[in-house]
């Protein structure tokens, strides 16, 4: 009875594989056989280190090694010493992770297991989906086909609606089983599936307002929630993933969606001399939707006069770059 | 809206210059060696005695305009052209010198008399509404060898069939005269162009083209590559003014934008009022009035297409003018107007609507390259014309080397049935402002319901 600690040897996503109570101070770690704890490892020196305690409290030392020791978040070289502190301390050295517990650590509270569980769960709510999703994929071809064509049309949309599904489902169940060793077939699924219904309900909500209310800009920066969508199936999809990693996981997926938005942007800016993706917006719907009141030509036409400033700013901006027409340009002015 | 379908006559670029050009025109070079190949049997048939007596009359005033590299003496495009002065004036196409004339940077103008003399020629006039140049011999004094050709009276008219001469160096071969027949004007031109039924050849451009007794008619300029012996001549008189206005002007100074521009302005005040004043057609659609141009200088083709798979029936109706003006590294000025109406009676509303949208979605506006273009800007709206709501769509490009010149699209589309509607598009190529403004508000407003309803 009585260990002063417990160090543990960490699989790569932080589950215990194996822990040795520490019956008392000092605890020697590295890879020749005399060691307290032996690691074969052979990025570990002989006598990697020492973790012993004194006066001041729990200490580790560092032996004679050419890779050093990372304790918690510092690097620490042959020779040097940190404090345990009073909290758990994560010990790596060469490509092993140990955990160091001292028995006068306060303990963590239990943590649930399979935080990744919590989003809607269930059968039936999964039936729903599948429901939802189905019914929508079945409007949209209804919408794209002709009247001949549509029950082939559906068979072969159907099909290939559940390979993309099941493949990308079956991609993210593969990587869940790679580091948790377990699938979340279920969880990826109804990620998956929410994911599909929002995008299609925000893309054709943003098409109907821009229509309706004559708001181009609307569907024009579309994109922009496209990002936000895919970043956030991203997000709950890596949860099953990386099930201990939230903040590291969350700030990801931001990143992506900003990452994502500026790079349409500039693309779009590139292409187009324009940060939107639409030129004009072409989203028609029946005319009994249309909220705008429509304008007189006259007004209309106010608007178009507006566009010759930019367009003049522009063609002059480009001719300025232009390298063997300088000469040109010298001989327009005259000419006006 | 629906991509034009290829079968469409009408709708096929089958007008090619006649210049020879390995670098400008690969086009235009590639079917021309085809065709030259196997010898037609018309035009191998023994040149009558009268077309001996035209080409040995006119033999000493034909030139070969060659356009050089500058540093490598080898050819970029050659075209012909003929001398109308003793101090050594010519004329030839625009489209034979327009390298020259605006990149002179890169390329020099040399002429070459059917007994091989050459020399520098340089650039005095351009007339780039009807394609022509006056040149003259850089050294005078190699002029007064030179006989000039003189030009047919603009009194003294054709008759339609009668004999008349090509001449010209078809694709660098050599100097040759071709037979062929005075046809008239070319109808729904822009432009006065003589309808010569002839084979011209690439190479041939800037040519002239002479009567029985040796005096010119009109300048080789194009040909349908679509049809046989279907070339255009631009008329001598065009030539002799030219020749007129600029025989002791200075040599131009290039690049020559600036007198592109200059008279891009005045063909796009004249294309405006002309097009305004003839107004529209009536009875284009049994519901709406659907602006269509009547056929003056303008062609419309027209097609039905009824869904085979129960979808959408659709009529279209594409209205293009044939004259376009040469710029050198493209073609403007012209105008086009195009509607499509659509029934989706069989498709119902929501489908109906699906569809619409798509169509509407289908237009494109990118076709000039950056540097000669900017990028669209655009401007859209509910309009109502008389009750009849509209989405309307106006687009404009500025041109980067043709200042205060711009492109501008209309695109329409009638919202007032769930089922049908109509969707048009109006294109003015190189107008100023102002007239596009005056050109996009004459579609817009030739819109309405039928009076009748």
């Amino acid at each position: 009875m009585g260990a002063v600690a417990l160090i543990e040897v960490l699989e790569r996503d932080g589950t215990p594989r194996h822990g040795v109570a520490v019956p008392q101070w000092p605890l020697r770690v590295g890879r020749a056989l005399d060691n307290d704890l032996v690691l074969d490892d052979p990025h570990v020196a002989p006598y990697h280190l020492v973790i012993d305690r004194d006066e001041a409290g729990a200490f580790v030392q560092v032996g004679e090694t050419i890779n050093g020791a990372l304790l918690g978040t510092q690097q620490v070289g042959a020779g040097g010493r940190a404090a345990v502190g009073d909290a758990p301390l994560a010990i790596t050295i060469g490509r092993v992770h140990l955990r160091l517990r001292l028995a006068e650590h306060a303990l963590a509270p239990e943590l649930r297991l399979d935080p990744t569980r919590s989003l809607a769960q269930g059968l039936p709510l999964l039936a729903l989906l599948v429901l939802l999703v189905g019914a929508m994929e079945v409007f949209n071809t209804y919408l794209d086909t002709d009247p001949d064509g549509f029950v082939r049309a559906l068979g072969s949309g159907a099909i290939s609606a559940l390979v993309g599904l099941l493949g990308w489902c079956g991609v993210w169940t593969l990587l869940s089983k790679l580091f948790t060793r377990q699938g979340h077939f279920g969880w990826h699924l109804r990620v998956a599936l929410i994911a599909v219904l929002a995008w299609e309900l925000i893309s054709g909500a943003t098409q109907l307002l821009s229509f309706s209310l004559s708001w181009p800009w609307l569907s024009d920066f579309k994109f922009v929630l496209g990002y936000a969508v895919g970043a956030t199936l991203l997000y709950f999809h890596m949860l099953a993933v990386e099930p201990y990693r939230h903040r590291r996981v969350r700030q990801a997926a931001v990143a992506m969606a900003l990452v994502g938005t500026a790079l349409s942007l500039w693309f779009n800016w590139q292409n187009g001399d324009r940060l939107g993706s639409e030129l004009y917006m072409s989203h028609l719907f029946p005319p009994a939707l249309r909220v705008a009141k429509p304008v007189d030509t006259a007004s209309f036409m106010k608007g178009v006069a507006e566009l010759q400033a930019t367009l003049d700013a522009k063609a002059k901006r480009k001719e300025d770059a232009g390298d063997d027409d300088s000469s040109a340009e010298g001989g327009g002015g005259d000419d006006d | 809206m629906r991509s034009p379908r290829t079968g469409f006559p009408g709708l096929i670029q089958a007008l090619a210059l006649v210049l020879c050009s390995a670098v400008l025109a690969p086009a235009m070079a590639q079917t021309a060696p085809a065709r030259a190949a196997p010898p037609d049997p018309p035009a191998s048939a023994p040149v009558s005695l009268s077309a001996r007596k035209v080409y040995e009359q006119a033999r000493s005033q034909l030139v070969q305009i060659r356009t050089v590299l500058k540093g490598q003496a080898s050819q970029t495009s050659v075209g012909s052209g003929f001398m109308v002065s003793a101090q050594g004036h010519m004329i030839t196409n625009f489209h034979v010198v327009a390298e020259a004339a605006l990149q002179p940077e890169r390329h020099d103008l040399v002429s070459v008399t059917a007994d091989g003399r050459e020399a520098p020629v340089r650039i005095l006039m351009l007339d780039v509404l009807h394609d022509l140049a006056l040149l003259k011999l850089s050294d005078p004094k190699a002029a007064a060898t030179f006989d000039a050709l003189p030009f047919r009276p603009e009194a003294q008219k054709l008759a339609q069939g009668e004999r008349m001469y090509s001449l010209g160096n078809p694709l660098d071969v050599g100097f040759a005269v071709i037979e062929g027949n005075y046809n008239g004007l070319v109808e729904r031109s822009f432009y006065p162009q003589i309808f010569f039924a002839g084979s011209l050849s690439g190479g041939m451009s800037g040519g002239p083209a002479l009567d029985q007794e040796g005096r010119v008619i009109g300048v080789n300029v194009a040909r349908r590559v679509d049809g046989e012996q279907v070339s255009f001549l631009v008329p001598a008189a065009f030539a002799s003014a030219l020749l007129a206005r600029g025989r002791d002007a200075a040599p131009l100074a290039l690049p020559a934008w600036p007198v592109l521009t200059e008279q891009m302005m005045g063909h796009q005040q004249l294309l405006t009022d002309r097009f305004i004043a003839q107004g529209w057609k009536l009875a284009t659609h049994p519901r709406y009035q659907v602006p269509v141009p009547p056929d003056r200088f303008m062609r419309c083709w027209g097609s039905s297409e009824p869904s085979r798979t129960g979808g959408l029936d659709f009529e279209r109706s594409d209205c293009v003018m044939d004259t376009r003006i040469f710029m050198g590294e493209f073609t403007t000025g012209a105008i086009s107007v195009r509607h499509e109406s659509y029934d989706g009676r069989k498709l119902g509303t929501l489908r109906f609507s699906a569809r619409y949208a798509q169509s509407f979605r289908n237009e494109h506006f990118d076709r000039r390259r950056p540097d000669q273009q900017t990028r669209p800007q655009c401007h859209e709206d509910f309009i109502d014309r008389d009750g009849l709501p509209l989405r309307a769509v106006v687009c404009l490009r500025a041109y980067k080397k043709l200042p205060k010149l711009y492109d501008v699209s209309v695109l329409v589309a009638t919202l007032d049935e769930p089922k049908s509607g109509v969707q048009g598009r109006f294109d003015a190529q190189a107008v100023s402002y102002p007239n596009a403004m005056k050109l996009a508000q004459h579609y817009l407003e030739a819109y309405a319901w039928v009076r009748s309803r």
